[in-house]
């Protein structure tokens, strides 16, 4: 923890952060809305997909659907480019807030497991269901839990103001 | 202006803005995030398909999209009446407010004229996506990005902005 304070401190004395604080008003509102594009984006395309695999819009095969990853990584990127200048901003309301870490933790559970679904083999054997046709259990399992890791990190991000004090 | 501070000061406009309980602003604005994100981002998906970009998807099973997107839209209907009848008094005069809503009048009108007009097509799958398609399909990424847009900026205005920091 004190790693986290030392590097807030030096963040919060950059100029950036100054920037992202008010020194240019319309910085924060504008990142705030490139992170809701960011979100509709990653949550659109994985949800699509995590959706699929737990059995609704059968008629869709999920080959096809590994094009519109590019898109929800986009999303992914601009959402943690547009955290981080947050962070950079106002560091302090971050770091001793709970809901955070929640946040994070839920960031960091989501990507635990997509790296499952990939270094497991599963993603390859999912990759070869048609239409119509039904994913592994496995794979429904880790398509709930993504599902609900990502709804959960809208949950605190939207929760960062209310339960914990930061915006 | 009367009305929107009587609106604005009902049982439930008060209760939604000051209760602080986490069952009133929190949550409601939340479900709107969480509306906002089904909604757009099944747009952008069927957007993304016509455009081209990933062209194996069959379009005609993308119609089932259709209930993931009204879902989220009447989960943002019925939570944004809430979020607007706590901050009436602002949001109902102000211009920025009616953006927002012309834009997802707009965006909503262009989502059925695709169903209408493109999924009816016979043979959707067999042919090339027509040039009305991806023109609607060019239409909702703007309208929706600048719905969004609008929306985010409302959040910046009237009396629930002490409640949300910034």
């Amino acid at each position: 923890m004190a790693a986290v304070e030392a590097l807030s401190r030096w963040l919060h004395a950059t100029r950036l952060s100054w920037a992202m604080a008010g020194g240019y008003p319309w910085l924060w509102p504008a990142c705030e809305t490139l992170h809701f594009i960011g979100m509709a984006l990653l949550v659109g395309i994985v949800g699509l997909i995590d959706l699929r695999m737990l059995g609704f819009l059968r008629s869709l095969p999920l080959k096809p659907l590994d094009r519109l990853l590019p898109w929800g990584i986009l999303g992914f990127v601009i959402n943690t480019v547009t955290g981080l200048l947050f962070f950079t901003g106002d560091p302090f309301q971050y770091i001793h807030n709970l809901v955070f870490w929640l946040k994070m933790a839920f960031i960091l559970l989501a990507g635990l497991n997509v790296g499952a679904f990939y270094l497991t083999g599963l993603h390859r054997r999912v990759t070869s269901v048609g239409a119509e046709e039904d994913v592994p259990l496995s794979a429904k399992l880790v398509a709930a839990a993504s599902l609900f890791l990502w709804i959960g990190v809208m949950y605190w991000g939207r929760m960062l103001p209310f339960l914990g004090e930061a915006f | 202006m009367a009305t929107l501070t009587a609106i604005e000061n009902s049982g439930f406009g008060i209760w939604v803005r000051e209760s602080g309980s986490v069952w009133s602003y929190p949550t409601i604005i939340f479900l709107h995030s969480l509306g906002l994100a089904f909604l757009v981002g099944m747009n952008v998906v069927l957007a993304l398909r016509l455009l081209g970009l990933a062209p194996r998807i069959p379009i005609s099973a993308l119609e089932r999209l259709y209930p993931i997107m009204w879902a989220g839209f009447w989960i943002n209907a019925a939570s944004g009446v809430a979020l607007a009848i706590a901050d009436a008094s602002t949001m109902f005069i102000s211009t920025l407010f009616y953006l927002k809503l012309g834009l997802i009048a707009a965006a909503v009108v262009n989502m059925v004229c695709i169903r209408r007009y493109v999924f009816a097509h016979p043979r959707i799958d067999r042919v090339a996506v027509p040039a009305s398609a991806r023109l609607m399909a060019t239409l909702s990424l703007v309208l929706w990005a600048g719905a969004i847009t609008a929306g985010r900026l409302t959040a910046y205005i009237g009396p629930a902005v002490a409640l949300k920091g910034r």
